[in-house]
């Protein structure tokens, strides 16, 4: 009877062991609904491995990977200098996954009142706090809620590069600062009168993206615009390994990048660089 | 049986000492790590702005903002809390009382983040329509989430506090004539003023070091409002700070240890309230009872 006990435990423990060859991916939060849908698919294919996604923002996912920690970053935006420099030893691999574009973002009420679009240095105004109401820019007389995002997101960097001329300038007319995409997202469709930075592919029926109007030339954010780069703020998705990926982490980026791959990257609604 | 006796006596002081261990290593780990933001940055740290790349990194704001949440929080939870521990220990017959209050211990156990996406979903938007504003993610909705998520344990504590006051002193109070809320008045609750203070230091403690759910309400915006006593405005506390900062931060680097060096002020925070409570209200005579 003892023995049986033991036995049965001893094999439950032995399960519980048998470990799956793991991968940890974390990252931008724009380029974690791809990664996360493909990490599901890859699970039912190759069911002795697994891949474990985290969001978090560029910022971290490349500090981490450089860390070591993770085996792969995602990011939103490209690797800046100071990075380059600090990760240098351990040789940071970028693969572009997708193409994407930051889209200056307002709630539906301001897009159905008037505001279809703005110039980028409209937009560094609002940033700034020299326009703080919507009638400055053709809109309702509202007053304009700013939303800013964490410092070291992708996403600001590709915006606040292009609006205020430096990834990492101050905005002062900010009225709320937020993380991932999903809580800029909430906080947009919440309110009547905000305008936010978000990823193309977050944008729906209570949060619109507005064209931008480069010398009198309206861009809309489209997928030829985007795929051609003649929308403003386009920019690349990114996974990072350290070095030439091995193994596991080699199956899940060729995955990424292949065929089916890059059929995610459609249907989560961002370009495909095949 | 004398050698069990001994080694439980030893198990039992090592556990004692292995807890008071923790609070010193805790205590070093942050010192050592900020050490370098103190040195380097020094008062600096007491400034306005905190805008890394730049180097500066003045946390007031945040300080600012710990103290405001601490504010509300424990000005909406203690009059609602201290009330509602009346009616549970002195009003309810015993059984229900039980069921009260494994009721409201249950609610202390949800955990901060659906604490948290329910302040985004309808508290935010409720102060945001009640009081006309731009956003409702301001430093009020922290304080009322928080004050939320405090009351149980003020309720249970308070509770204890009142009904461990044997019941000899209610009827010796009544004896002479007093009516039962002068009972509860200037009986129950003096006699039981220490254990309530117990209970706020653990709730002060809890509001404080709360992370998650205030992150996602507060607007974390490193601005004190003007004026100061606009808590209709979005602002950011120690807590929210690190929790949305820490990760970015490279281990080792000025930034970090700036952060750390919040968090030492809040251990402190919460070690000098604790001490001054003690050394003030602290009477071990206070207890007429055993």
């Amino acid at each position: 009877m003892r023995v049986w006990t033991l036995l049965i435990l001893c094999s439950i423990l032995g399960i519980g062991c048998s470990k799956r060859e793991a991968v940890m991916v974390s990252g931008s939060s724009t380029v974690l609904p791809i990664v996360s849908k493909a990490a599901d698919r890859f699970r039912m294919q190759h069911t002795d491995m697994n891949v474990v996604v985290n969001a978090g923002g560029s910022g971290v996912g490349i500090k981490q990977v450089g860390e070591g920690k993770i085996d792969i970053g995602m990011a939103s935006r490209a690797l800046t200098p100071l990075e380059h420099e600090k990760y240098r030893a351990v040789h940071l691999n970028v693969r572009t996954l997708a193409l994407d574009a930051v889209v200056p973002a307002v709630s539906s009420e301001v897009y159905d009142a008037g505001v279809k679009h703005l110039t980028l240095a409209q937009i560094g105004q609002i940033y700034k706090g020299e326009i703080d109401n919507w009638k400055e820019v053709g809109g309702p007389d509202r007053e304009i809620l700013v939303i800013d995002k964490e410092k070291a997101r992708g996403t600001r960097h590709v915006f606040m590069a292009l609006v205020l001329g430096d990834k990492e300038a101050e905005a002062p007319g900010a009225d709320l600062v937020l993380g991932s995409n999903n809580e800029e997202q909430t906080a947009i469709v919440q309110s009547n009168a905000a305008i936010g930075m978000l990823s193309h592919a977050w944008l729906n029926a209570g949060v619109k993206g507005l064209a931008i109007d480069v010398n009198g030339n309206v861009i809309q954010p489209t997928r030829e615009n985007i795929e051609n780069g003649t929308f403003p703020i386009t920019r690349g998705l990114f996974v990072i390994t350290r070095g030439e990926p091995v193994g596991v982490t080699k199956l899940f980026v060729d995955y990424l990048l292949g065929a089916e791959g890059q059929t995610i990257v459609e249907a989560s609604g961002y370009v495909s660089v095949r | 049986m004398f050698l069990s006796a001994k080694i439980g006596k030893g198990y039992v002081v090592t556990c004692a000492m292995i807890s008071a261990m923790l609070i010193v290593v805790i205590l070093c780990f942050l010192a050592a790590n900020s050490w370098q933001a103190f040195s380097q940055v020094g008062l600096g740290l007491f400034g306005w702005t905190w805008n890394p790349p730049k180097g500066q990194f003045g946390m007031l704001p945040m300080i600012y903002g710990s103290l405001a949440v601490t504010v509300i929080a424990l000005g909406i939870a203690f009059p609602l809390g201290i009330a509602t521990a009346v009616f549970t220990s002195e009003m309810l017959s015993a059984t229900v009382r039980v069921y009260a209050k494994s009721f409201l211990e249950l609610l202390a156990g949800i955990p901060s983040i659906v604490y948290g996406l329910m302040g985004v979903a309808f508290l935010s938007v409720f102060v945001q329509d009640v009081f006309v504003l731009l956003s409702g993610r301001t430093i009020l909705t922290g304080g009322i989430l928080l004050s939320i998520m405090i009351l149980p344990t003020v309720i249970t504590l308070c509770d204890d506090a009142m009904h461990h006051i044997p019941m000899s002193y209610r009827e010796a109070a009544r004896g002479l004539g007093l009516y039962k809320y002068e009972v509860v008045k200037d009986v129950v609750l003096p006699a039981a003023k220490m254990d309530i203070l117990g209970a706020l230091l653990l709730a002060l403690g809890r509001v404080l070091g709360e992370t998650m759910a205030v992150m996602l309400v507060i607007g974390s915006l490193d601005k004190i409002p003007t004026p100061f006593w606009n808590v209709l405005a979005p602002g950011q506390t120690i807590t929210s700070k690190l929790g949305r900062e820490m990760a970015e931060a490279a281990f080792g680097s000025l930034h970090f240890e700036a952060m750390i060096a919040m968090a030492l002020i809040l251990l402190f925070f919460v070690l000098t309230l604790t001490v001054v409570s003690l050394t003030y209200f602290y009477n071990p005579e206070g207890r007429l009872y055993e």
